[in-house]
């Protein structure tokens, strides 16, 4: 079975028919998915600014981002399920678009990015949690994830002008 | 017409619109400038615009969003809310900034099209009920705040977060439903 086939199985599913075909529900999930890039993407700048150097300075770094962590992480939650869902209902023409297939890429560099903040210098937040301005690497991997983040932003919006 | 026709409030309506404020010729003249015209000949403009459009939207509604999770004792409760208020302040202005620019960039384009969109209509009445409720009440509060909101800062929160996400999800639906 190819991956075309299961996208094309998928979206023949009840709950992928249903929803294409929806007045409400669709527009109610992709406008949930669009607004709670606020709290995930939105909280998410606050804590890499941080890392940056640009904002709440006078703060310990690991108190900004510790804090913001668990509602970034359930509005990151809100995102993947109202993702899955839009995903679901239209899974060949995601599957066919380059910007969906760029967008998962970019996903996983971002997740691979967090990955190694947190394995990396983040572990040593100790010697450098009251830094003014941060140690480059943890700079490099705010400044990394704001930029994946607009770009995988840019490739959503812009997958749904090719729908 | 039937023979009650002459109980029709005719005159009342008359009346009425005499008062209405006809806004025909201003959206049309939105729908006709170079501006409007350049971006709808344009394959890229629209797209290009939305995507700022976008992005303004993720600084302005999050950083809101944290302001809000702090008047609510949520997060940062060692730090004074008018400190986090100030902290945040120039990304929530300039996010502003680019959300009011490439909104009406955006309007311009297809001014018409909006004329007679509801949902439109109500995201107007949000975004003046916002800027209004934002500039007047709400960042007077904040500045006063220390460590802990009172009742009434805390109802401002939750009216401020309603007022915004009402102006980006009617905006949602604006292409929606119309």
């Amino acid at each position: 079975m190819s991956i075309l086939s299961m996208c094309q199985w998928l979206q023949d599913t009840d709950i992928g028919t249903s929803i294409r075909e929806s007045i409400w529900v669709f527009p109610i999930i992709e406008g949930t998915h669009v607004l709670a890039l606020s709290i995930s993407v939105g909280l998410l700048m606050v804590s890499d600014l941080r890392l940056m150097g640009y904002i709440m300075k006078r703060r310990p770094v690991s108190e900004v981002y510790e804090q913001i962590k668990p509602w970034m992480f359930a509005g990151f939650a809100i995102m993947v399920i109202t993702g899955i869902f839009l995903f679901w209902c239209q899974a060949v023409k995601a599957y066919n678009s380059i910007f969906f297939k760029t967008k998962i890429v970019l996903l996983v560099v971002a997740a691979i990015n967090a990955i190694v903040f947190e394995r990396g210098i983040y572990r040593k937040v100790g010697q450098w949690d009251n830094a003014l301005v941060p140690p480059t690497e943890a700079r490099v991997a705010g400044w990394a994830s704001l930029i994946l983040w607009a770009a995988i932003i840019t490739c959503g919006r812009t997958m749904a002008y090719t729908f | 017409m039937g023979c009650y026709h002459h109980l029709r409030p005719h005159d009342g309506l008359h009346v009425l619109g005499a008062y209405t404020l006809n806004l025909t010729p201003f959206f049309q003249w939105c729908d006709d400038t170079v501006v409007s015209q350049a971006i709808r000949n344009s394959r890229f403009a629209f797209p290009v615009i939305e995507n700022f459009h976008l992005f303004a939207l993720t600084v302005l509604l999050g950083s809101l969003v944290v302001l809000c999770l702090r008047q609510f004792g949520l997060i940062y409760k060692t730090q004074p809310i008018s400190e986090v208020a100030l902290a945040l302040r120039p990304w929530n202005l300039w996010s502003l900034a680019v959300m009011l620019t490439s909104g009406i960039l955006l309007f311009l384009s297809e001014a018409m099209k909006c004329y007679g969109n509801t949902s439109f209509r109500v995201k107007m009445f949000f975004l003046f009920a916002a800027l209004l409720f934002q500039f007047t009440i709400y960042s007077r509060i904040v500045k006063k705040e220390g460590t802990s909101a009172p009742l009434g800062g805390k109802i401002a929160a939750g009216v401020a977060l309603c007022l915004w996400f009402g102006v980006g999800l009617a905006g949602r639906a604006i292409g929606f439903l119309g």
